[in-house]
């Protein structure tokens, strides 16, 4: 190693100066060895600091440089495979996130890119050590899942997150290749599932595993593979199975597993009460470590209490796919007073949500999930009244996602009140526009009191019928607010441009269906480079909007998404991100770099 | 910019994977809406629909801000319903962020003439955002066969005959329509409005508590003549073959 060799040009923030400046002088300074200096630096785990520590001198870039083994790239497109492996040399696990996150709800169109492959091609050679691999929302083939078994003799941990582009054949070459895994979770991923023979692939003697997570899959797995999989590898700390594992199985497998902290069902019914069923609740109050559970799909009643005695230690139960009602979940939470997060589906309805709030006074997280958000016909859901309910009774409340179909000003003013350290605030109102339906007025006042009270706050995503003043509250008020989500909001220009006026650590802007225009985009211009990434869809940008935009940013990627048949002047959707490796060499014909 | 787009929705059949969808052309007289080709993503439309508002437009709203409150035709609209328009001043199809899928054309197309129900996340890509894990059209078509059976009855039509003292055209009225006595009393007072002396309708209705001159009956399933509102509102449903309004024989003066 050479303390003096010439810096990759490469950061991983853009905001990193330029350290060629610093002289040789430095080096006398520093008082430490370099080994010493490594050693140290290798203790700080957080990527933010390690980009503070790189930035204080030559020496302690190299340092830093050398002692990193985890690297997290936001947007695999603001550097390039190349430039990470130049200058960060031993690293062992990589995390990177891949498309925009309005992918997630098909606003993104298949072939975009934020393919893997020419990742894996570099990290073969570059970091053949490499254990881990953390994806979210990228393109992975069934190939890439066999290049990454077959090539990384010492690989670990992989975690897929919104991915999409493989199938189980791929998950197949993980399980039989990767001889020391403890790590496999599939998570949401849009994949062909072509059956459940790749959880059989794990060889006999394989007994590493800690983490598997195949929850989101759809197919049978044998369960006999599975059955012995899970009884050798005793280090097994988290299992999520799907749907398809039985309450006699799921039986089975906690008597195998009773070390377990993290669990997630299978189907949660059963026509027949069998003899293993009845033990189940003796199996759960042995199970001492488990701390979260989740699946209990078609959670019914009858079934239900078999989980009481495992409540009292949970902290985060999730119970999104099961739909409960009030009064189910009333019983279930007199049993789980140490929930610290909870997830449900608004079939528990406003009075489920009063219960949330007497039990569950150290509740941190609450997300609240339309059972069927696409037909209105159905009930109400959850209102604010519930809402309100759950603010009164659980005040350390700092994460909440919240899908409704009422909502008011006085309601969210009331609950910024109650709670004022929330740092991420997703509320969706989910008729696009919908005022205050007691008031009929726009919803402005609800979030200038969310941003005015709560001032940690870091996330936050608006609804309902809002002006520019709701943006303006935005921009004076979140002083810490990292990433911004609008969707039919706004009446002007004005808008956006009070938003990239204030936040001053804003990272992550996105933007659909709103009536924001190129004065508005280009008043960004000196803070785009600060971000990470700013999407707007359905819009009123122009290309000739973008096209200034790119002229004076050499340093931002500006890309148009073009849609078929639209007008060619309109900017339909446009995605702006920093990078420090130039233009897309991949980009589809779609997706003009301009 | 004329507002050219008006979203209606009344969307039945739950879309299955979000907003992405199967397109096709549906034209009907009311709003048209027509979808390109199918595509995974984004469908490129064409979105024409007339939008007639029964509601004033804020002023404060109207700049840019692509809302209209109403929509086309009936009176069954909810309060706050909300129209989505292009924001953008180009062509309609800019806005490509509303697609319909194959099941809920039909439902759009009948919505599109009834217009029962506002304009409704249903009908736009990728809104609300959920993620994949979260769509659950099993669970949704549960709970909505659950809803079903629990609203098929109110669904029947249940008309029963009303005749009155005095009065040789009778009505009709539909039980189902009502959940109460008091809604039930009310509707005829309304229907008999003139005849049934003083039909001031503030606090309870005369008919049912006794101080009108007419007395409220019906003939049950055993041909008897029944006071109304001795028992339960279902059981009275279940067992109500015919209303008559009698002239109270107290009140008799003559005859």
């Amino acid at each position: 190693m050479d303390p003096n060799q010439k810096r990759a040009k490469a950061v991983d923030r853009v905001d990193s100066v330029d350290t060629g400046a610093a002289s040789s002088e430095s080096t006398r300074m520093c008082p430490f060895p370099d080994e010493v200096l490594e050693r140290v630096l290798s203790l700080i785990g957080s990527h933010k600091d390690r980009s503070s520590v790189s930035l204080v001198c030559k020496d302690w870039y190299n340092a830093e440089r050398w002692s990193r083994r985890h690297v997290f790239i936001g947007n695999c497109y603001s550097v390039s495979p190349e430039i990470v492996a130049a200058r960060f040399p031993r690293i062992r696990s990589v995390t990177l996130k891949g498309k925009p996150r309005f992918s997630d709800f098909n606003l993104v169109p298949e072939d975009w890119g934020a393919d893997v492959h020419p990742w894996l091609s570099v990290f073969s050679t570059a970091y053949p050590f490499l254990e881990e691999l953390r994806l979210k929302r990228m393109a992975v083939s069934d190939e890439s899942l066999e290049f990454l078994a077959t090539n990384f003799q010492g690989f670990k941990a992989l975690s897929l997150l919104s991915c999409d582009g493989f199938s189980t054949d791929g998950l197949k070459a993980i399980a039989t290749n990767c001889k020391n895994l403890t790590e496999l979770d599939v998570q949401e991923n849009g994949i062909d599932d072509l059956g459940g023979h790749w959880l059989s692939c794990f060889p006999e003697s394989l007994s590493s595993l800690e983490i598997l997570n195949f929850a989101s899959l759809n197919s049978e797995v044998s369960f006999d593979a599975l059955e012995k999989l899970v009884s050798r590898c005793k280090s097994l700390r988290v299992l999520k199975v799907n749907r398809n594992v039985s309450l006699d199985q799921l039986q089975k497998l906690l008597l195998q597993a009773p070390q377990l902290m993290e669990l997630g069902t299978g189907t949660f019914m059963q026509e027949l009460v069998s003899g293993p069923v009845t033990e189940l609740k003796n199996t759960f109050s042995n199970c001492k470590h488990l701390v979260t559970l989740s699946g209990l799909w078609d959670a019914t009643p009858l079934y239900l209490p078999v989980i009481y005695p495992a409540c009292a230690r949970l902290t985060f139960l999730n119970l999104s796919y099961a739909t409960l009602r009030s009064i189910e979940l009333a019983n279930l939470l007199t049993h789980s007073k140490s929930l610290r997060r909870l997830w449900l589906l608004d079939t528990v309805g406003d009075k489920g949500l009063e219960a949330v709030g007497s039990c569950c006074p150290l509740l941190e997280e609450l997300r609240v999930f339309p059972a069927d958000p696409f037909d209105q016909e159905i009930f109400l859901g959850v209102t604010e009244s519930g809402f309100v309910s759950v603010s009164r009774g659980c005040p350390k409340l700092r994460y909440v996602l919240y899908f409704c179909r009422q909502m008011t000003n006085a309601a969210v003013a009331t609950i910024a009140q109650n709670c004022p350290d929330f740092t991420h605030f997703r509320l969706c109102i989910m008729n696009p526009g919908q005022p205050d339906y007691l008031t009929k007025e726009p919803m402005d006042e609800a979030f200038g009191a969310i941003v005015k009270t709560c001032t940690k706050l870091q996330r936050l995503a608006v609804s309902g019928l809002l002006t520019d003043r709701t943006f303006e509250y935005i921009g004076k008020y979140a002083k810490n607010l990292e990433t911004l989500s609008v969707a039919f909001a706004g009446s002007s220009d004005l808008g956006m441009e009070y938003v990239l006026g204030g936040c001053p650590k804003l990272r992550k802007l996105e933007i659909r269906d709103c009536p924001f225009g190129n004065a508005a985009l280009l008043s960004g211009l000196t803070k785009y480079e600060s971000m990470r990434s700013l999407w707007m869809s359905a819009c009123n940008v122009t290309m000739n909007g973008c096209r200034e935009l790119a002229k004076e940013k050499p340093r931002l990627n500006v890309e148009v998404m073009k849609d078929e048949g639209s007008d060619d002047s309109q900017a339909h959707k446009v995605y702006v991100y920093r990078t420090v490796a130039g233009p897309r060499r991949d980009a589809p014909p779609f997706v003009l770099t301009l | 910019m004329d507002g050219t787009l008006g979203l209606l929705g009344g969307i039945h059949g739950g879309a299955d994977g979000g907003g992405g969808g199967d397109g096709g052309g549906v034209p009907s007289c009311g709003s048209i809406l027509t979808n390109s080709k199918e595509d995974d993503t984004m469908n490129d439309q064409d979105m024409l629909a007339e939008v007639s508002s029964s509601y004033p437009v804020d002023d404060d709203l109207e700049l840019g801000l692509g809302l209209r409150i109403g929509g086309g035709g009936s009176n069954a609209i909810q309060e706050g319903s909300r129209i989505l328009r292009p924001n953008s001043c180009s062509s309609s199809s800019s806005s490509s962020s509303v697609n319909i899928t194959n099941s809920s054309i039909a439902g759009f197309k009948k919505s599109a003439i009834d217009s029962v129900s506002p304009p409704n996340a249903a009908s736009v890509v990728g809104w609300p955002p959920i993620r994949r894990a979260h769509r659950m059209p099993i669970l949704a078509n549960r709970i909505k066969s659950e809803r079903k059976e629990y609203s098929s009855r109110a669904k029947s039509y249940l008309s029963v005959k009303v005749n009155m003292d005095g009065t040789l055209i009778g009505r009709k009225v539909d039980l189902n329509a009502h959940n109460s006595y008091e809604t039930l009393a009310r509707t005829l007072e309304n229907m008999f409005y003139g005849r049934l002396s003083n039909t001031e309708t503030i606090g309870r209705s005369r008919l049912l508590s006794g101080t009108s001159e007419f007395v409220l009956t019906y003939e049950d399933k055993d041909g008897d003549c029944m006071l109304v509102g001795d028992v339960p509102w279902q059981m009275f449903v279940s067992s109500v073959k015919r209303l008559r309004i009698l002239r109270s024989p107290k009140s008799r003066n003559c005859i």
